[in-house]
């Protein structure tokens, strides 16, 4: 609030000063403009100082020298008009020809007033008669009589526009001189503000005008840097749970895993203790997927997945996940074919290939886990305009199109913000669609045209 | 016969867990294995392979008294076998490190018992193929030491592609092996466009190893996915 009202005072007074400053300055302005002009008396004083200095010797009029060189000096002529006889008895030697010699007082009253053949006269009462003095012609604007100085009214634009452009001048240089420092304190803060939302720890100086604008945008700053770290501290912590709770849980559950197998293929028991281990032997191993997938899951949502791209041969990637599920895999009621069109040798893509093979087996182990009666596996590579296209499709059975439209649309419970008991689909299809995204690909949930659940994966192609 | 040798190894086992040292080594027992020997930590198993200098060991990369990496590296110094680790940490980080650090397989827990098994075999068969020169397939022999196969009593020469694609297939004997697998078994890195030439070279081995090259028993194909070589007693 404090720059505030400094500014605002600042403002007041840059205000008032330049209003000041204006008018003194039209006042000069005018003084001088003024001073520059003849005044308008000036001719009729020297009409006046002529007729008391012209005097009379041997019958002739003489004119003292310092007078006649001034009259001279401004293209001036001058005539004596005797009271008597109304001629003209005397005059200067640069009288033009058109003047007459003779007066009547009609003529009298005209010419003082006004004119003689246009030029502007001035009189001045002698002993014997009145002295007329004739100004060049256009040296008095033509007013009611010879009054205004005619340089003024013709320079009048000129002067006008001059006056203007002195004040315009003097505003503006009183405008940068105040203005120059407020700018050079807003910019540092214009900077400053323009970097807050790029999570740029921000500091600036705290001096000058604004200081406190500035203390408060670092303040700002600081606050946002913090709760950055926190949320990333608070992500970090949540991160390493999970991991620490999957490492814990890995342990006792390959027990469980290893000693179901070996009951599992113990040919000394009944079959149907062999087939109850056999249950435990699939659901741990469905456990230690979700393990995995948790873990996997948590980490790319956190960004603490390094994802290493490399050109590589989609076609030899999925082949290989193909092959090592039907290695690995005991049951036959999951058989997997390889639809992928014998032309299609290569389709290269930017890729992590082995976040790639957990996403396309991902898709397979859906396709078991969700098909517990048994199903095939359609598994495909397909180029399509600047992409590659990794199809999973199988003849299970199925979703409808609520639940598909649910796949496509809903954020997964993971990463659903808001308190939800609805159940969600699992973290599998989570985190393909994660590490599709993280590769600049789309992920499409769909019916298969073998009569099941269809997923397919579209990634940029590289040349 | 064929693979008997190998379950007469000596191997060692370290896992801070003793229930998961019995299980493992009841999972062993119970494939053929015979020689085994276990360890809780650190120093006990360095005190354990100076007596019974282990050919194979299993590990696990967290250990009361230090980490499973350090351990193999003072195992290894005194004689190099192969080593597998066994571990519930699934970091990439952690795998990277365990082969970079010469190590020839990286297990993440929970494993189902015959992956483990697989895995072992396969790195026993390839640490030691120089012990047991003849593969047995249904049909004929393959000696990879001389790089021949006998066939009804008559040697046939090997060439090195033929011998490198019949390697990489022995060693995941009863598995498939991908198409792009075994041109890079030949070829090397980022094999490309070789598919024809390796179908080539099949179909050379198959008249090499089968008895009716033509509905072949031995090298079976998977179609467009790979090929299976099936050895006796697998």
């Amino acid at each position: 609030m404090k720059s505030v009202l400094k500014l605002i005072r600042r403002f007041v007074g840059i205000m008032l000063l330049s209003s000041a400053l204006l008018i003194i300055l039209n006042f000069i302005l005018l003084f001088i403009i003024t001073v520059r002009q003849a005044t308008n008396s000036q001719p009729w004083q020297t009409a006046k100082e002529v007729a008391d200095n012209l005097f009379q010797n041997d019958n002739e009029y003489i004119l003292p020298e310092n007078l006649a060189l001034e009259l001279k000096k401004t293209d001036t002529w001058a005539i004596f008009i005797d009271n008597t006889t109304m001629n003209v008895v005397w005059h200067t030697d640069d009288l033009p020809e058109t003047i007459p010699m003779s007066y009547s007082i009609s003529d009298i009253a005209r010419l003082t007033r006004g004119y003689i053949d246009g030029y502007p006269t001035f009189t001045g009462e002698a002993e014997n008669g009145l002295v007329v003095l004739g100004y060049p012609k256009d040296s008095f604007w033509k007013h009611m009589w010879p009054s205004w100085d005619y340089h003024l009214i013709a320079n009048l634009p000129k002067t006008f526009l001059t006056v203007l452009a002195i004040n315009v001048t003097l505003i503006f240089m009183i405008y940068a001189a105040a203005n120059s420092r407020l700018l050079k304190s807003v910019k540092p803060i214009v900077s400053g503000i323009q970097s807050l939302p790029a999570e740029e720890d921000v500091h600036i100086k705290e001096k000058g005008l604004l200081s406190e604008l500035a203390a408060n945008i670092n303040k700002t700053s600081e606050i946002l840097q913090s709760q950055r770290r926190q949320l990333r501290k608070k992500e970090t912590a949540r991160a390493n749970w999970i991991a620490g709770v999957s490492h814990d849980i890995r342990t006792p559950l390959s027990m469980v895993m290893g000693y179901a197998s070996q009951l599992e293929s113990d040919d000394r028991l009944p079959k149907d203790d062999r087939k109850k281990a056999s249950v435990i032997v699939s659901k741990s191993r469905q456990m230690k997927n979700l393990i995995n997938d948790l873990n996997l899951a948590s980490k790319l949502e956190y960004n603490m997945q390094p994802i290493n791209p490399a050109r590589q041969n989609l076609v030899a990637v999925v082949r290989q996940v193909v092959v090592d599920f039907i290695n690995t895999d005991i049951d036959d009621k999951h058989p997997i074919e390889w639809e992928t069109d014998e032309d299609l040798k290569v389709c290269f893509a930017d890729i992590d290939e082995d976040l790639m093979k957990r996403a396309v087996s991902n898709l397979i182990q859906n396709c078991i886990n969700h098909n517990e009666q048994g199903c095939h596996i359609f598994v495909r590579v397909m180029t399509g305009e600047d992409t590659c296209m990794i199809v999973v499709e199988d003849d299970g059975r199925g979703a409808t199109d609520e639940q598909i439209e649910k796949l496509n649309r809903s954020p997964h419970y993971m990463i659903c913000d808001e308190n939800t008991s609805e159940q969600r689909h699992g973290l599998g299809l989570l985190i393909v669609k994660q590490i599709v995204t993280a590769h600049g690909g789309v992920t499409e949930i769909g019916h298969s045209s073998y009569g099941g659940f269809s997923v397919t994966l579209i990634l940029p192609m590289q040349e | 016969m064929n693979s008997d040798y190998l379950k007469q190894k000596r191997i060692l086992l370290v896992d801070d867990e003793p229930e998961l040292l019995d299980m493992v080594a009841s999972i062993l027992n119970e494939d053929g294995f015979q020689n085994i020997k276990t360890a809780k930590t650190i120093a006990e198993a360095v005190a354990v392979s100076k007596e019974y200098a282990p050919e194979f060991a299993i590990l696990d990369v967290m250990l009361p008294d230090g980490s499973g990496f350090d351990l193999m590296k003072q195992l290894k110094s005194t004689f190099d076998y192969p080593v597998l680790f066994l571990t519930a940490r699934g970091e990439d980080d952690d795998k990277f490190r365990g082969f970079s650090l010469g190590a020839d397989d990286y297990m993440v827990k929970p494993f189902l018992p015959k992956e483990l098994l697989f895995r072992i075999n396969a790195i026993l068969r390839r640490s030691y193929k120089d012990e047991n020169p003849l593969v047995k397939l249904p049909g004929s022999e393959i000696d990879f030491d001389r790089a021949e196969v006998i066939k009804n009593g008559k040697h046939i020469p090997l060439t090195a592609k033929e011998h490198s694609i019949l390697a990489a297939l022995y060693r995941n004997a009863g598995r498939i092996v991908t198409i792009d697998a075994l041109c890079e078994a030949a070829w090397g890195d980022n094999p490309f466009g070789y598919e024809n030439s390796l179908m080539a070279h099949i179909r050379r081995i198959r008249e090499k190893i089968e008895t009716d090259p033509s509905s072949p028993v031995a090298l079976i194909t998977i179609k467009g996915l790979g090929y299976k070589l099936i050895v006796e007693g697998k």
